[in-house]
C-alpha cells in the first residue's frame, strides 16, 4: 500500500518579538517611548526579534487506513503539525503530499453560532468543515441520532448545556466522509458514555471504511486503544515513530522523571 | 489512486485556488444566510431595520439640502433624487465596512478550518446586496407616492449595481487583509465613509461640479455609480457624462484587481498574525 500522507523536512518558523521592558514604567515614559518609537526608524534597539522553530525537519509517512497518534508534551508542536496538515497554517520549509479528501477537526464546534438552532448549526458547521449540502441532508438523521439531542433540534444552541453542545458538534464532524481525518484533542468532551461512543465511532470509520486518522490527545488510554502507530514529538522534532503502547510508556517515563 | 492530490509547499498553493473557491459556493451561501439570520435576532423591528436606515437618511437629506439649502433638483422630486443616490451609497458603505471587518470577525473559523479566505469578504458584500433589495422597495414606494414613472433605462440598473459591488469587494479585499495586521482600519474606514457621503454626489447632482474638475471628480468610482443610478431611474433631463463614467468603471475594476492581488499575496499569513 502506498503512502496517503508524505511529509518531508517540514518546518515552521515563528518570529517572537521581545520588548525590552524598563524596571518600572510611568505613563509619561510610556508616552515618550511611544512617541520615540513612532519617529525613530531603527526599532531594533527597542525590541529584539527571536526566531523560533515550532517544527523542524519533521518527516514521516502514513499509509491508508492507519490510525496515527501524535504524542508529546505541551509546546512539542503537535497542534502546529495538525494545523499545517489541515492547510490552516502555511509551512516555512518542507513538502507535504496528501492523496484524497482531507477533513480536519481542530476544535469542536468551529463556526457554531449560539443564536442559531441546532438544525441550522448542523448545516452551517457541516459546510464549514467541507461537506456539501446534499451530504448533510443524507446524513442528517444519523447526526441527530448520534448526538441524542433530537428533542432540542429547533432550540437556539445558546440554550444548550455544554454537554449537548459538544455532542452535537462532534456528531457533525464524525459524519463527514473524508479519506483523511485530522482530530485534535476533541475527545475530552461529553460524559464517559459519550466519550466511549465517539472513540468507538472513530475506530469503526477507520477499520470498516478504511479511512486514515491522525489523532492528538492527552487521553492516553483512548490513544492506546485507537491508534496503531504513533509519532513522538519533542521540541518540534520527531523523537521516535513506532508502536503506540511503547511510545506512551516512553513518554510517561520521561514525563515522570522530570 | 485517481483521487485528488494536495501538495503543500512553502510559497505555493495546494491545488487550484479558483476552483476551490467555486467548490465552496455552498459555504458562501450558508455564511451569508447565517449573518442575515443572526443580525436582527433580539431586535424588535427585525429586518425592517434594513429599510429604516435609508429612509431616515433620505428624510434628513431632503430636509437639509432640498428644503433648507434649496439645491437644484432638475424638476424631479428631491426625495426621489436623493433616494437614487442613497441606495447605492448605503450598499457600498455597508458592504465595504462589513467586508473590512469580515476576516477579523471570523478569526475563530479562520484559525481552525481551511478554505479560500476570499469567502469572507465576498459573503459580507453579498449580505449588503440583500439589504439593497429590501431598501429598493423604499424607492418604489417613493416613486409611487410622487406618481413618478421611471425611465425604461431602469432595466440597466443592475449594471451600475455591479460596478458598486466590484468596487466594494475590491476595496474590501484590500482593507480586510490590512485590518488583519493593523486594526487601525476599524477606525479609519467609518471616518472615510462619512467623508465619502458628502463628497459623492448624493445630496446634490454631479452637474454642479465645475467642468475642469469633472474628470478628477470621477476618480471616485461611486460618483459614476450614483450618476448611473440617477440616469437610469430618472431619465429625461439627466445626462450621462461618458468620460467620467468610463473613468469610474475603469477605477472600480482596477480596485478589484489590486484588491485581489494584494489579498492573495498576504492570505497565507493571516492565521499567523490575526
Amino acid at each position: 500500500m502506498s503512502a496517503i500522507i508524505t511529509v518531508e523536512n517540514l518546518g515552521k518558523k515563528y518570529r517572537l518579538r521581545h520588548q525590552k521592558s524598563e524596571t518600572y514604567a510611568t505613563l509619561r515614559d510610556t508616552i515618550v517611548n511611544g512617541a520615540k518609537n513612532i519617529f525613530s526608524s531603527d526599532k531594533k534597539n527597542k525590541s529584539t526579534i527571536e526566531e523560533f522553530w515550532a517544527l523542524k525537519d519533521v518527516s514521516f509517512e502514513i499509509k491508508q487506513g492507519e490510525r496515527v497518534g501524535i504524542i508529546g508534551s505541551n509546546g512539542a508542536g503537535k497542534s502546529t503539525l495538525l494545523k499545517i496538515l489541515s492547510r490552516v497554517v502555511h509551512p516555512t520549509t518542507g513538502r507535504i503530499t496528501m492523496e484524497g479528501k482531507m477533513a480536519s477537526l481542530l476544535e469542536v464546534g468551529t463556526g457554531f453560532h449560539p443564536e442559531l438552532t441546532g438544525r441550522e448549526n448542523i448545516y452551517l458547521n457541516g459546510v464549514i468543515l467541507g461537506m456539501t449540502r446534499k451530504e448533510i441532508q443524507k446524513k442528517f438523521d444519523e447526526i441527530v441520532a448520534f448526538s441524542e439531542i433530537d428533542k432540542f433540534l429547533d432550540t437556539p444552541v445558546k440554550r444548550y448545556s455544554s454537554g449537548m453542545f459538544v455532542r452535537l458538534a462532534f456528531s457533525v464532524a464524525v459524519h463527514m466522509e473524508p479519506d483523511i481525518l485530522i482530530v485534535d484533542e476533541v475527545l475530552a468532551v461529553g460524559d464517559a458514555q459519550f466519550q466511549k461512543k465517539s472513540t468507538a465511532k472513530m475506530e469503526s470509520i477507520s477499520k470498516d471504511e478504511g479511512r486514515t486518522i491522525l489523532f492528538v490527545s492527552h487521553n492516553m488510554p483512548a490513544m492506546e486503544k485507537l491508534c496503531t502507530t504513533s509519532i513522538y514529538l519533542e521540541n518540534g522534532t520527531v523523537k521516535r515513530i513506532g508502536n503506540t503502547s511503547e511510545l506512551i510508556n516512553e513518554y510517561l517515563t520521561v514525563t515522570n522523571a522530570q | 489512486m485517481g483521487k485528488k492530490r494536495i501538495v503543500i509547499e512553502p510559497g505555493k498553493e495546494g491545488g487550484a485556488y479558483w476552483r476551490d473557491l467555486w467548490n465552496h459556493r455552498e459555504l458562501l451561501y450558508y455564511l451569508t444566510l447565517r449573518d442575515i439570520l443572526i443580525r436582527y435576532k433580539q431586535t424588535l423591528l427585525g429586518i425592517a431595520w434594513s429599510a429604516f436606515r435609508p429612509l431616515l437618511t433620505i428624510m434628513v437629506f431632503t430636509v437639509v439640502f432640498g428644503k433648507i439649502a434649496h439645491l437644484p433638483n432638475n424638476g424631479v422630486p428631491y426625495a426621489v433624487m436623493v433616494c437614487c443616490a442613497i441606495l447605492p451609497w448605503q450598499f457600498f458603505s455597508n458592504a465595504l465596512s462589513d467586508a473590512s471587518n469580515s476576516l477579523v470577525n471570523n478569526s475563530e473559523i479562520l484559525s481552525k478550518v481551511y478554505f479560500p479566505r476570499m469567502i469572507f469578504p465576498i459573503s459580507a458584500t453579498s449580505i449588503s446586496l440583500v439589504d439593497f433589495v429590501i431598501s429598493f422597495g423604499i424607492l418604489c414606494l417613493l416613486m409611487l407616492f410622487y406618481a413618478f414613472v421611471p425611465a425604461w433605462t431602469i432595466l440597466i440598473l443592475p449594471l451600475f449595481l455591479a460596478v458598486a459591488f466590484i468596487t466594494a469587494l475590491g476595496a474590501g479585499f484590500f482593507i480586510a487583509s490590512l485590518n488583519v495586521r493593523f486594526r487601525d482600519f476599524k477606525f479609519i474606514i467609518p471616518f472615510l465613509l462619512q467623508l465619502g457621503l458628502f463628497i459623492s454626489p448624493i445630496g446634490f447632482s454631479s452637474s454642479v461640479v465645475p467642468e475642469k474638475w469633472k474628470l478628477i471628480y470621477y476618480l471616485n468610482p461611486m460618483a459614476g455609480v450614483i450618476d448611473g443610478f440617477r440616469w437610469a431611474i430618472l431619465g429625461g433631463e439627466t445626462k450621462l457624462f461618458m468620460p467620467g463614467m468610463c473613468m469610474s468603471v475603469g477605477i472600480s475594476f482596477l480596485v478589484l484587481f489590486l484588491g485581489i492581488s494584494f489579498f492573495r499575496k498576504v492570505e497565507r499569513e493571516f492565521v499567523d498574525i490575526i
